[in-house]
Protein backbone atom coordinates (compact mmCIF):
# COMPACT_ATOMS: atom_id res chain seq x y z
CA UNK A 1 0.00 0.00 0.00
CA UNK A 2 2.65 2.51 1.11
CA UNK A 3 4.91 1.22 -1.94
CA UNK A 4 1.94 1.92 -4.26
CA UNK A 5 1.27 5.39 -3.03
CA UNK A 6 4.78 6.32 -3.10
CA UNK A 7 5.40 4.93 -6.78
CA UNK A 8 2.45 6.89 -8.23
CA UNK A 9 3.63 10.06 -6.55
CA UNK A 10 7.00 9.44 -7.99
CA UNK A 11 5.47 8.74 -11.16
CA UNK A 12 3.05 11.37 -11.32
CA UNK A 13 6.35 13.53 -9.98
CA UNK A 14 7.95 12.97 -12.94
CA UNK A 15 5.23 13.57 -16.00
CA UNK A 16 4.91 16.94 -14.04
CA UNK A 17 8.48 17.68 -14.47
CA UNK A 18 8.56 16.86 -17.86
CA UNK A 19 5.56 18.81 -18.67
CA UNK A 20 7.44 21.76 -16.59
CA UNK A 21 10.05 20.96 -19.52
CA UNK A 22 7.70 21.17 -22.12
CA UNK A 23 6.10 24.45 -21.20
CA UNK A 24 9.81 26.07 -20.77
CA UNK A 25 10.27 24.88 -24.03
CA UNK A 26 7.38 26.85 -25.50
CA UNK A 27 7.74 29.82 -23.54
CA UNK A 28 11.51 30.55 -23.17
CA UNK A 29 12.98 32.59 -25.96
CA UNK A 30 15.84 30.88 -27.66
CA UNK A 31 17.05 27.88 -28.77
CA UNK A 32 19.62 27.72 -25.49
CA UNK A 33 17.09 28.47 -22.40
CA UNK A 34 15.14 25.90 -24.37
CA UNK A 35 18.21 23.34 -24.48
CA UNK A 36 18.92 24.06 -21.20
CA UNK A 37 14.94 23.32 -19.64
CA UNK A 38 15.04 19.89 -21.97
CA UNK A 39 18.32 18.82 -20.77
CA UNK A 40 17.99 19.18 -17.00
CA UNK A 41 14.31 18.79 -16.76
CA UNK A 42 13.33 16.00 -18.78
CA UNK A 43 16.36 13.99 -17.49
CA UNK A 44 15.12 14.79 -14.04
CA UNK A 45 11.83 13.79 -15.41
CA UNK A 46 12.96 10.08 -16.51
CA UNK A 47 14.87 9.68 -13.84
CA UNK A 48 12.14 10.19 -11.03
CA UNK A 49 9.42 7.84 -13.41
CA UNK A 50 12.48 5.09 -13.09
CA UNK A 51 12.35 5.79 -9.63
CA UNK A 52 8.40 5.48 -9.31
CA UNK A 53 8.68 1.67 -11.38
CA UNK A 54 11.36 0.12 -9.13
CA UNK A 55 9.44 1.43 -6.13
CA UNK A 56 6.12 -0.11 -8.09
CA UNK A 57 7.89 -2.89 -9.18
CA UNK A 58 10.19 -3.57 -6.79
CA UNK A 59 12.98 -6.51 -6.67
CA UNK A 60 16.63 -6.23 -5.90
CA UNK A 61 17.25 -6.93 -10.11
CA UNK A 62 15.27 -4.35 -11.03
CA UNK A 63 16.99 -1.70 -8.35
CA UNK A 64 19.75 -2.97 -10.28
CA UNK A 65 18.73 -1.76 -13.50
CA UNK A 66 16.62 1.29 -12.20
CA UNK A 67 20.19 2.69 -11.03
CA UNK A 68 22.04 1.91 -14.13
CA UNK A 69 19.01 3.45 -16.11
CA UNK A 70 18.87 6.24 -14.07
CA UNK A 71 22.77 7.25 -14.35
CA UNK A 72 22.83 6.41 -18.05
CA UNK A 73 19.59 8.74 -18.05
CA UNK A 74 20.93 11.95 -16.52
CA UNK A 75 24.30 11.44 -18.16
CA UNK A 76 23.06 11.10 -21.44
CA UNK A 77 20.30 13.93 -21.68
CA UNK A 78 23.10 16.56 -20.05
CA UNK A 79 25.29 15.55 -23.72
CA UNK A 80 22.67 15.15 -25.97
CA UNK A 81 21.18 18.66 -25.13
CA UNK A 82 24.81 19.67 -25.03
CA UNK A 83 25.47 18.42 -28.25
CA UNK A 84 21.83 19.87 -30.12
CA UNK A 85 23.10 23.55 -28.39
CA UNK A 86 26.42 23.51 -29.93
CA UNK A 87 24.52 22.09 -33.53
CA UNK A 88 22.54 24.74 -33.25
CA UNK A 89 25.29 27.75 -32.53
CA UNK A 90 27.21 26.28 -35.29
CA UNK A 91 24.45 26.16 -37.67
CA UNK A 92 23.23 30.13 -36.83
CA UNK A 93 20.67 30.10 -34.27
CA UNK A 94 20.94 33.14 -33.13
CA UNK A 95 20.50 33.72 -29.14
CA UNK A 96 18.25 36.20 -27.96
CA UNK A 97 18.71 39.81 -27.96
CA UNK A 98 18.59 39.86 -23.41
CA UNK A 99 22.03 37.68 -24.08
CA UNK A 100 24.91 40.68 -22.40
CA UNK A 101 27.75 38.52 -22.78
CA UNK A 102 28.23 36.79 -25.75
CA UNK A 103 31.41 35.12 -25.39
CA UNK A 104 31.14 32.68 -28.04
CA UNK A 105 30.72 35.67 -30.90
CA UNK A 106 33.32 37.82 -29.03
CA UNK A 107 35.86 34.71 -29.61
CA UNK A 108 34.62 33.78 -33.01
CA UNK A 109 35.25 38.02 -33.88
CA UNK A 110 38.60 37.93 -32.33
CA UNK A 111 39.60 34.58 -34.15
CA UNK A 112 38.69 35.79 -37.79
CA UNK A 113 39.96 39.55 -37.32
CA UNK A 114 43.55 37.34 -35.54
CA UNK A 115 43.32 35.24 -39.36
CA UNK A 116 42.29 38.31 -41.45
CA UNK A 117 45.73 40.41 -40.31
CA UNK A 118 47.69 37.69 -40.60
CA UNK A 119 49.40 36.54 -43.67
CA UNK A 120 48.06 33.90 -45.11
CA UNK A 121 51.14 31.28 -45.27
CA UNK A 122 51.16 31.27 -41.46
CA UNK A 123 47.63 30.42 -41.28
CA UNK A 124 47.96 27.09 -43.35
CA UNK A 125 50.86 26.17 -41.28
CA UNK A 126 48.81 26.63 -38.44
CA UNK A 127 46.09 24.43 -39.40
CA UNK A 128 48.37 21.70 -41.23
CA UNK A 129 50.07 21.64 -37.61
CA UNK B 1 -0.02 -3.43 -10.53
CA UNK B 2 -0.66 0.54 -10.82
CA UNK B 3 -3.70 2.36 -9.88
CA UNK B 4 -5.81 3.16 -13.50
CA UNK B 5 -6.33 6.70 -12.10
CA UNK B 6 -3.11 7.15 -11.49
CA UNK B 7 -2.30 5.70 -15.25
CA UNK B 8 -4.37 8.28 -16.83
CA UNK B 9 -2.84 11.55 -14.47
CA UNK B 10 0.13 10.73 -15.83
CA UNK B 11 -0.90 9.85 -19.27
CA UNK B 12 -2.92 13.38 -19.51
CA UNK B 13 0.36 15.23 -17.89
CA UNK B 14 2.51 13.19 -20.79
CA UNK B 15 -0.08 13.78 -23.30
CA UNK B 16 0.10 18.10 -22.81
CA UNK B 17 3.73 17.47 -22.39
CA UNK B 18 3.60 15.91 -26.14
CA UNK B 19 0.89 18.41 -27.47
CA UNK B 20 3.49 21.69 -26.44
CA UNK B 21 6.53 20.35 -27.76
CA UNK B 22 4.08 19.74 -31.48
CA UNK B 23 3.48 23.48 -31.07
CA UNK B 24 7.15 23.74 -30.97
CA UNK B 25 7.75 21.75 -33.36
CA UNK B 26 5.05 23.98 -35.97
CA UNK B 27 6.45 27.47 -34.50
CA UNK B 28 10.06 26.59 -33.96
CA UNK B 29 11.79 28.71 -36.23
CA UNK B 30 15.27 26.95 -36.65
CA UNK B 31 15.81 23.08 -37.29
CA UNK B 32 17.60 22.92 -33.81
CA UNK B 33 14.09 23.57 -32.12
CA UNK B 34 12.91 21.38 -33.81
CA UNK B 35 15.44 18.55 -32.91
CA UNK B 36 15.16 19.56 -29.21
CA UNK B 37 11.33 19.79 -28.96
CA UNK B 38 11.80 15.73 -30.49
CA UNK B 39 14.16 14.63 -27.89
CA UNK B 40 11.47 16.05 -25.19
CA UNK B 41 9.15 13.92 -27.30
CA UNK B 42 10.95 10.61 -27.12
CA UNK B 43 11.48 11.75 -23.19
CA UNK B 44 7.35 11.80 -22.97
CA UNK B 45 7.17 8.62 -24.87
CA UNK B 46 9.56 6.74 -22.65
CA UNK B 47 7.44 7.75 -19.99
CA UNK B 48 4.22 6.96 -21.09
CA UNK B 49 5.96 3.14 -22.40
CA UNK B 50 6.77 3.06 -18.46
CA UNK B 51 3.29 3.73 -17.49
CA UNK B 52 1.48 1.33 -20.08
CA UNK B 53 3.83 -1.57 -19.28
CA UNK B 54 2.99 -0.94 -15.68
CA UNK B 55 -0.69 -0.96 -16.31
CA UNK B 56 -0.36 -4.44 -18.37
CA UNK B 57 1.88 -5.87 -15.98
CA UNK B 58 5.20 -6.32 -18.68
CA UNK B 59 7.67 -7.54 -16.28
CA UNK B 60 10.45 -6.14 -18.76
CA UNK B 61 9.84 -2.82 -18.33
CA UNK B 62 12.76 -1.42 -16.79
CA UNK B 63 14.75 -2.88 -19.76
CA UNK B 64 12.87 -1.38 -21.95
CA UNK B 65 13.40 1.99 -20.49
CA UNK B 66 17.20 1.03 -20.18
CA UNK B 67 17.65 0.53 -24.04
CA UNK B 68 15.34 3.50 -24.80
CA UNK B 69 17.25 6.01 -23.00
CA UNK B 70 20.48 4.28 -24.54
CA UNK B 71 18.74 4.62 -28.21
CA UNK B 72 17.42 8.15 -27.31
CA UNK B 73 20.86 9.38 -26.64
CA UNK B 74 22.43 8.12 -30.06
CA UNK B 75 19.26 9.48 -31.88
CA UNK B 76 19.80 12.50 -30.35
CA UNK B 77 23.43 12.49 -31.34
CA UNK B 78 22.88 11.70 -35.16
CA UNK B 79 20.27 14.50 -35.51
CA UNK B 80 22.87 16.60 -34.09
CA UNK B 81 25.37 15.37 -36.52
CA UNK B 82 22.30 15.61 -39.24
CA UNK B 83 21.69 19.22 -38.40
CA UNK B 84 25.45 20.25 -39.08
CA UNK B 85 25.45 18.66 -42.45
CA UNK B 86 27.86 15.72 -41.50
CA UNK B 87 30.54 17.97 -40.51
CA UNK B 88 31.89 17.96 -37.06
Amino acid sequence: MIATVLGSALLILGAGVILSAAIGLVRLPDLYTRTSAIGTAAGLGVAFMILGVVVLDFSWLNLLKGVIAIVAQLITSAIGSFALARSGYLTGSLPAAITVPDELAEDAAVGASDSSANDEAPTAGSANA
Amino acid sequence: MIPLAVAIVVGALLAAAVALAVVRIVLGPTPADTAVAGDLIFFAFVGLVAVFALLFGIVAVLDIILVASVLGFLSVLSLARLLQGGRR
